[in-house]
């Protein structure tokens, strides 16, 4: 997209109506899952995946995504879109988590992998940014929505060049950044490994093969399902920053409650999908 | 509020081209199902040249959504189609014949749900969100079903799932060597997302001319058909793929020729740099 064009000016209000209409097709997908599959593995698999669409949407709103005003040095945060770097992210840890997966069965174990696998993508996307810009591009960091950096204590103002909105990667939109890796690679594990969980299980009956036979093809499914949900949520919650945030500090961070129902909605529906192809 | 900052200004209008790239994919879809009827592979290119279709028709409804500047970059709006196109089509594959349709009855319901959420709980306010989203949902499915029946000559969970080694002459079933055993359907999506996105992203702007960008979008699915007809090696018989293959580089050379025409019409000016100067005095 053009960096010059005119982009939308969604409001930080929540609408009321939507929201409740959202709520109850939420309250619907779950009540249809559970009188469709009962309280079995299946319904546990719905209700870890909207914790994990959950944790997608949130963790996004942390990293800084910059687009194409970052890389010309006049918008701090990371030079690219959000679909971009939330799938980094997502991917680097739903790979620690399935590499987890293989060697122990503890849920925890398996989602901490992921959320560090996210972490560290983003953490050294950011520090070679970093970089970039201080010796690349001769840019110092400085925010242009806060005065002081709420962690050091640094003040911004007198680094920013006049007819920007900031720019560089200030610390705290650093330190945003590891924590959205962390959310994300926690979110797309956990979406996988309920997945996996329900596939390893189901399919082999469905198949009329062994467990060890299916497994590559239990992996496949649930992986791809993960990265469609995944993706799905990054560019909902993308939508509700409207493209490019700071990070926690950034006055936009204080709409991720829409994003929240927005993708836990989106993730019911999808997971209802997932499970159907082999619960019915 | 939303500020549209492009108008599209003649050309085939939008509907027209929605209606075709549908009708044309699921057709083609279909015409791979020769291949059971006549116990051959031969027909799988079909597949590909459906996913050709609904590429065509994809760049234009992401032109028609990009339009109204998302905010996004244009990117972000191939990776929800296939995102939502990816699970549609997985769960369509369950219901053998009739997959095609369900995979764009099941992938127009999310995509709905997902267009109201963007435009209405996300307070996005996009006169024309809810119906795009609809589109490039039905447009990650079928691409990814047209890519699914060139590579396995087969849209039903089973074919899909299911291979064949060969170990000393004989012939075992494998699960490893399927389109989704072996991870080939990550790759695709990969193909069709770039390929869906590119033409907008690289033609956008003043001077965007709309069959400069179906070109492109034409060109950019013909590409990805030749690495899949590569790919298709693997699950079908050599002759079905080669055939494959032959009418993916016939289609890429000429619509590759057609782009770059179109391009130089319309550039202000364009010097044809050789890619090695001749060195003079020698």
């Amino acid at each position: 997209m053009s960096a010059v064009a005119a982009k939308p000016t969604a409001g930080g209000a929540m609408d009321v109506t939507a929201t409740i209409i959202g709520i109850i097709i939420l309250l619907v997908v779950i009540a249809l899952t559970y009188f469709l599959v009962g309280p079995g593995l299946a319904f546990m698999a719905l209700i870890g995946i909207i914790v994990g669409g959950i944790l997608v949407a949130f963790g996004v709103h942390f990293v800084p995504v910059g687009g194409a005003p970052a890389a010309m040095g006049q918008a701090p945060g990371i030079a690219t879109g959000v679909a971009m770097l939330a799938a980094g992210a997502g991917l680097a840890g739903l790979f620690g988590g399935a590499w987890a997966a293989q060697t122990t069965d503890n849920l925890l174990v398996i989602v901490v992998t992921g959320a560090v696998g996210g972490g560290l993508m983003m953490a050294i996307t950011c520090m070679f940014v970093t970089f970039i810009y201080v010796f690349g591009m001769g840019i110092p960091n400085a925010s242009g929505k806060v005065a002081k950096d709420p962690i050091t204590g640094d003040t911004q103002t007198e680094y920013k060049s006049q007819g920007t909105e900031g720019h560089g990667l200030p610390f705290i939109s650093y330190v945003g950044g590891v924590i959205g890796g962390l959310f994300g690679g926690a979110g797309g594990t956990l979406i996988y490994i309920m997945l996996l969980n329900l596939y390893n299980e189901e399919l082999p009956g469905m198949m009329n093969a062994l467990p060890a036979q299916v497994l590559p093809i239990a992996v496949t499914l649930a992986g791809m399902f993960a990265i469609g949900m995944f993706l799905v949520n990054a560019v909902l919650a993308a939508y509700n920053i409207t493209g490019t945030i700071e990070g926690p500090h950034d006055p936009k961070f204080k709409r991720f409650p829409r994003a929240i129902v927005a993708s836990a909605v989106a993730s019911a529906v999808c997971g209802i999908v997932a499970i159907m192809i082999v619960a019915v | 509020m939303t500020v549209k900052v492009e108008k599209i200004e003649g050309g085939i209008p939008h509907n027209t081209i929605m209606v075709a790239g549908l009708i044309a994919s699921v057709i083609l879809i279909y015409l791979t199902y020769a291949n059971v009827l006549t116990g051959t592979a031969y027909f799988s290119f079909f597949g590909g040249l459906a996913t050709v279709a609904a590429l065509v028709w994809g760049s234009h409804a992401i032109k028609h959504l990009c339009s109204y500047g998302i905010g996004t970059g244009v990117p972000s709006a191939g990776m929800i189609a296939f995102g939502s196109g990816v699970i549609a089509m997985l769960f369509a594959t369950k219901y053998g014949v009739a997959a095609p349709i369900v995979a764009v009855i099941v992938a127009a319901i999310l995509g709905a749900i997902f267009g109201y959420l963007a435009n209405n709980v996300l307070s996005m306010r996009i006169p024309v969100m809810i119906i795009s989203l609809i589109e490039l949902s039905v447009i990650g499915a079928l691409t990814l079903m047209g890519y699914a029946a060139m590579m396995t000559g087969s849209f039903n969970l089973t074919a899909l799932t299911t291979g064949s080694i060969a170990i000393l002459g004989m012939s075992l079933p494998s699960y490893y060597v399927s389109f989704i055993g072996g991870a080939l359907i990550a790759t695709v999506f990969m193909l069709g997302a770039i390929a869906i996105q590119h033409p907008f992203n690289a033609c956008l702007g003043p001077n965007w001319t709309q069959d400069r960008m179906l070109t492109l979008a034409a060109e950019c699915g013909f590409l990805s058909m030749i690495v899949a007809a590569i790919m298709s090696m693997a699950l079908i018989p050599m002759g079905a793929a080669l055939i494959s293959l032959f009418v993916a580089v016939i289609g890429w050379y000429y619509t590759y020729a057609k782009y770059i025409e179109l391009s130089r019409r319309d550039a202000a000016a364009w010097l044809d740099s050789k890619p090695i100067p001749d060195v003079e005095g020698q």
